[in-house]
């Protein structure tokens, strides 16, 4: 077995679309309808087009469960998930000067420093440095 | 302040408290980082923090999950894959990162990525040959 994507749920997939894909930077690798509004829609790192996809899953539009999980994690201020950076700092800068809303500042954690983002789709997106 | 920065300001002060620790086990990541290539053994790493190997062994594990031996092999299997996608020759990439014998080096990268370092690279190298064809 193994481990090819991670699946993030998105509240609104084209908004979450142009979020990772401009403000982050990630490339969209995958784009395919499945009825109605929805698509399975998947996005790679620019420096690591043959790693793990991220699938940005309308779930909490159609499982309930998945929107209370989502909303409850938001709350608290928990990450849903986590990218890799080689500096928190650069990336920091660079997402406040596009807009994005930082409910950590980057924070050093023993051996690596951590950053936190709203990723305006529903969930709280964790930066992290290894040190 | 978030639940979850209440959380993280718990876990710092229970597991990462110790800052002379923490930056023992830093500057050594940084030192094999930086020297992956070299013939890197522990008895150097550790006196060069004038601590013994198998405390800096324990360090390194805990705070990064790794012993510094498995990281060094991390860090030279990335350095390899770079190398072999940029076209480097598989006997002097292997050399190039640090291994000392192309048969234990052609051994770990395909226990660690399933392809030999020549399949990889043929992989690679086909691929962005056909990205720039379509």
């Amino acid at each position: 077995m193994k481990v090819t994507l991670i699946s993030i749920p998105v509240r609104d997939q084209e908004k979450a679309l142009k979020f990772y894909t401009e403000k982050l930077g990630f490339l969209k690798k995958k784009d395919l309808p499945l009825g109605g509004e929805n698509r399975w829609l998947t996005l790679v790192s620019p420096e690591w087009q043959d790693g793990p996809e991220i699938l940005l899953e309308p779930a909490p539009n159609h499982f309930e469960p998945c929107k209370v999980f989502q909303d409850a994690l938001m709350e608290a201020g928990y990450p849903y998930t986590q990218f890799d950076t080689e500096n928190v700092d650069v990336d920091y800068d660079r997402l406040i000067k596009l807009g994005v809303e930082f409910s950590m500042k980057p924070t050093e954690m023993g051996t690596v420093k951590v950053a936190v983002f709203n990723d305006t789709c529903g969930n709280n997106i964790q930066l992290v440095e290894t040190l | 302040m978030t639940v979850y920065q209440e959380k993280i300001s718990q876990i710092k002060n229970i597991c990462y408290s110790n800052d002379k620790q923490i930056k023992t086990v830093i500057a050594t990541r940084h030192f094999i980082a930086n020297n992956f290539e070299k013939d890197l053994k522990l008895d150097f790493l550790s006196q060069k923090r004038f601590m013994s190997k198998y405390h800096l062994q324990r360090l390194f594990k805990r705070y990064y999950g790794l012993t510094p031996r498995q990281y060094l092999t991390d860090k030279r299997l990335e350095k390899s894959k770079e190398n072999l996608k940029n076209g480097m020759s598989v006997t002097e990439t292997c050399f190039a990162v640090g291994f000392e014998s192309l048969g234990s080096f052609s051994t770990l990268f395909k226990s660690k990525t399933g392809k030999s370092p020549k399949e990889f690279q043929k992989e690679q190298l086909s691929r962005s040959k056909l990205q720039q064809e379509f």
